[in-house]
């Protein structure tokens, strides 16, 4: 129990109707995904154990992730590839498991290292390419993008480290890397926003995440 | 046919509070082909999925249903505000969680009706979903809509819009009525033929094929079936062995009200307190071994991932293995990081040594105890007779072994009660909380929960008045001045609150068009304290020109015909007229396990008695 845990770092998809779970269900269902698992799992001490897990970062709501990740750990030695398929059949339909590995524990927490987050955005079909085009460019080209978040006022423009403006199955599709630190999170439904677009008109995809290592 | 844009309605739910709600997809979801399926069948429970899916009697037939090659089960539940809203100004039919199809493509309507306070949003539901509310604007064209529940034991406030009702427990008769009805689609049979050919069923209740005869003072003057083919009375239906557990539940992708694995380890109560509709309605008391459960809860565990465990019961101290029980459930799960909870405990030292059988499995927080009434007299009436030293030494024991905090249910509101059986309730509190101060100083809390009485049918008081509003106002401020300084902490409900469930608990037919109307009006999730419907409510009754008090305040003579006197439970209208006059000399039973007090279940259920002893009935 107290010796070294096996850690372990799943990447998944999430998906379809799993869209629409929240974060905070999400790391619930994920505890009772492992439980269903039998894999020995690692606990905190303490009066109230918890199961370790850990998530890289919140998906907001609506949104594809292709390859989010977790961390969660193990009391034992189990090899990677029978827990890659208990995993697989304890995972609801719509996350799927894409990869696991081993982690050196002294490596630090997804969170902590995590830089920013690439996303692809599918924008609706009427939008004139080119109307868009102009229309990003000149909100970019401003010093300073605030947007609202609950109190505080966060600059957008400084969060936009990358875009790019292409298309896919005749819609505009709109690539984008944002900052996604514990202190700096990029939101791309909030660069819609400024834009005059619903996020609801969209399909959002957060295609992949860039870690401190990496 | 009408489907649903799956894009748009994507789009919806990105503007709705937790859009988890109706999107399915969890683990254990069932999705089959829908092409390739007979009879598909739409459960629907109609309260939001929060409250709805961890029912248990929906899960029970949603894996009965789907066991069935044959036969498809899929969910739906009532949408919150925000999602109506949004379905009703995009045109977009109320649809099913699995295979998101609107609920009218379905065969077969499954309702699920537990409490009175959901028949509005059931009309809602059926409305959301396009299709007529009332049975006799239904035909062929239209899903047969079938409901089930306890409410359903007085199944003729929801007659004009349920097109059969399954009286009693639905696990066998579900497969026969949908049996029935592909035989009689299959013949060529039109609604009519196939709503008589249902009723020939035993346990199912096709209201329309009876008439209702109202006398000049607006109680019925006759009540019989529209042809002698159909039966005059219909008998609940009952598993004479609980059946097989659901183990393959579905867990929840979001947060619901009793997010744990629930186990049904008993059924049924011995105890016959007279208020209890469930005591009477649940008969016989039937149980699950040890052995059985602990599979269930080896193969729940595994299959869900739950981290809580429930064990459901009327009373769960009457569990004849529930030592053994207790025991065998600490010793299979103490290192699993699980909590088992033990609901419904009798008042003895018993079921707390019943807790501590179970250690650090126990959840945290306070222990509870339901004495219902506090002085011996109120006791007597309701045939829960508790002795004072009992009580005492119950609550000395949930002290002293570790609890700081105790919850005592209470009812006020019952027949004949004064204001000194109210104070009652006071001074035992005070008592209670003494002995836990002494015990274990001021750290300890007790906490008395305040419940109305309303009558219900079937039982030995389904002949009293409810309390009017003043005298409940009058006892609850009599416990609200009294607790003042005392460190007891109250909890109750408004007594306008009560109303509702009284007259549509024992509501007749006529009461179809004032549901319809208050829901027209804009009730809905009338079980939500906090959205006021009374407005709509008292507009409907007063425009349908019926007075309500003549269903709550009214006390019915012992001759008159009650409006669910065609729907028999096993338990005779002799005997409860026997118990009422019993409590009204203030003489109690005993737990009938003792002694038969010939109810009408043996009668009604004798030959469907196992004849294995291996199987428990509560019946001597």
């Amino acid at each position: 129990m107290n010796s070294e845990p096996m850690r372990i770092r799943m990447t998944y998809a999430k998906l379809g109707n799993l869209r629409f779970i929240g974060h905070l269900d999400l790391q619930r269902l994920f505890e009772r995904a492992l439980r269903r698992t039998n894999l020995p799992l690692r606990y905190t001490q303490g009066f109230s154990p918890h199961m370790r897990i850990n998530l890289a970062s919140a998906l907001p709501l609506g949104f594809i992730g292709e390859a989010e990740q977790m961390d969660f750990w193990l009391d034992q030695e189990v090899p990677l590839d029978e827990i890659s398929n208990r995993l697989s059949k304890s995972l609801p339909a719509e996350l799927i498991l894409k990869h696991v590995q081993e982690i050196d524990n002294q490596k630090p927490s997804l969170q902590s290292s995590l830089l920013s987050s690439e996303f692809e955005i599918v924008l609706p079909g009427d939008l004139d390419p080119q109307v868009l085009l102009d229309q990003i460019s000149t909100l970019l080209a401003q010093d300073s993008l605030p947007v609202q978040r609950r109190k505080k006022t966060v600059d957008l423009k400084h969060l936009i480290l990358e875009w790019q403006l292409g298309s896919q199955a005749l819609k505009p599709l709109l690539k984008i890397t944002m900052k996604s630190t514990p202190l700096e999170n990029g939101r791309p439904d909030e660069l819609l926003a400024l834009l005059g677009i619903d996020p609801a008109d969209c399909v959002i995809t957060r295609t992949k995440l860039i870690f401190s290592e990496e | 046919m009408q489907t649903i844009n799956l894009n748009q309605l994507e789009k919806i739910l990105y503007h709705v509070e937790k859009p988890g709600r109706y999107v399915g997809g969890e683990h254990n979801q069932i999705l089959k082909d829908w092409e390739s399926i007979r009879t598909r069948v739409c459960l629907v429970f109609p309260d939001i999925y929060d409250i709805g899916q961890p029912n248990l009697g929906l899960a029970i037939l949603y894996d009965i249903l789907n066991q069935q090659p044959d036969i498809l089960a899929e969910r739906s539940f009532a949408p919150w505000h925000d999602l109506e809203g949004q379905l009703r100004e995009n045109k977009i039919p109320l649809f099913s969680l699995e295979s998101k199809r609107p609920l009218a493509q379905f065969d077969i309507i499954g309702l699920s009706l537990p409490y009175e306070s959901l028949y509005t949003n059931a009309l809602n539901v059926l409305d959301l979903a396009s299709i007529p509310l009332l049975a006799s604007e239904r035909g062929s064209d239209h899903p047969l809509i079938i409901a089930g529940g306890q409410a359903c034991y007085n199944p003729e406030p929801m007659a004009d819009f349920i097109d059969a009702f399954v009286i009693g427990e639905g696990e066998e008769v579900i497969l026969e009525v949908i049996q029935a009805f592909e035989h009689l689609k299959q013949a060529g049979a039109d609604h009519k033929a196939l709503l008589q050919g249902l009723s020939k069923i035993p346990g199912v209740y096709v209201p329309s094929l009876y008439l209702v005869h109202y006398a000049q003072d607006g109680t019925i003057s006759e009540f019989c079936p529209s042809d002698t083919q159909f039966p005059a009375f219909v008998t609940k239906r009952i598993v004479p062995e609980l059946p097989a557990h659901p183990t393959h539940l579905i867990a929840p992708n979001i947060e619901t009200v009793h997010d744990r694995l629930s186990i049904e380890i008993m059924r049924g109560c011995t105890r016959g307190c007279r208020f209890c509709h469930a005591g009477i309605v649940n008969r016989p008391v039937r149980q699950r071994s040890v052995a059985e459960i602990l599979q269930i809860i080896e193969d729940g565990l595994a299959s869900t991932g739950y981290e809580e465990i429930s064990l459901l019961s009327l009373s769960s101290s009457d569990h004849t293995q529930i030592l053994e029980l207790t025991r065998a459930v600490y010793d299979k799960l103490h290192d699993r990081k699980v909590t088992v909870s033990l609901p419904s405990l009798r008042i003895a030292s018993f079921s707390v040594e019943l807790m501590d059988e179970l250690r650090d499995l126990r959840p945290g927080g306070g222990f509870t105890l339901a004495p219902e009434a506090a002085s011996p007299r109120m006791q007597a009436i309701i045939n829960k007779p508790l002795d004072n030293e009992v009580f005492e030494e119950t609550v000395r024991t949930v002290f002293e072994h570790g609890w700081l905090t105790l919850k005592l249910y209470y009812m006020i509101g019952l027949p004949g009660e004064t204001m000194e059986d109210v104070q009652a309730i006071l001074d035992a509190g005070k008592r209670v909380l003494a002995i836990g101060r002494q015990l274990r100083g001021n750290r300890v809390k007790v906490h008395l929960s305040i419940g109305n009485f309303i009558p219900k049918p079937h039982t030995p008081f389904q002949w009293y008045p409810l309390n009017s509003t003043d005298e409940l106002q009058a006892k609850l401020d009599l416990l609200k001045v009294g607790v003042r300084r005392t460190g007891l902490k109250l909890s109750y409900n408004i007594p306008d609150n009560t109303l509702l469930e009284a007259w549509l608990s024992r509501g007749d037919r006529r009461l179809g068009q004032v549901i319809q109307r208050a829901w027209q009006l804009g009730a809905k999730f009338d079980a939500w304290g906090e959205n006021d419907n009374m407005p709509f409510w008292r507009q409907a009754f007063s425009e349908i020109e019926i007075k309500p008090d003549f269903y709550a305040y009214r006390e019915r003579n012992l001759d008159e015909i009650l409006p669910w006197d065609h729907i028999h439970t096993g338990v005779t209208k002799t005997f409860l007229k026997r118990d009422l006059e019993w409590s009204k000399l203030g003489k109690t039973r005993k737990d009938c396990r003792e002694q038969c007090y010939a109810c009408g279940i043996l009668d009604a259920f004798g030959k469907e008695r196992p004849v294995s002893p291996l199987v428990y009935w509560g019946c001597p």
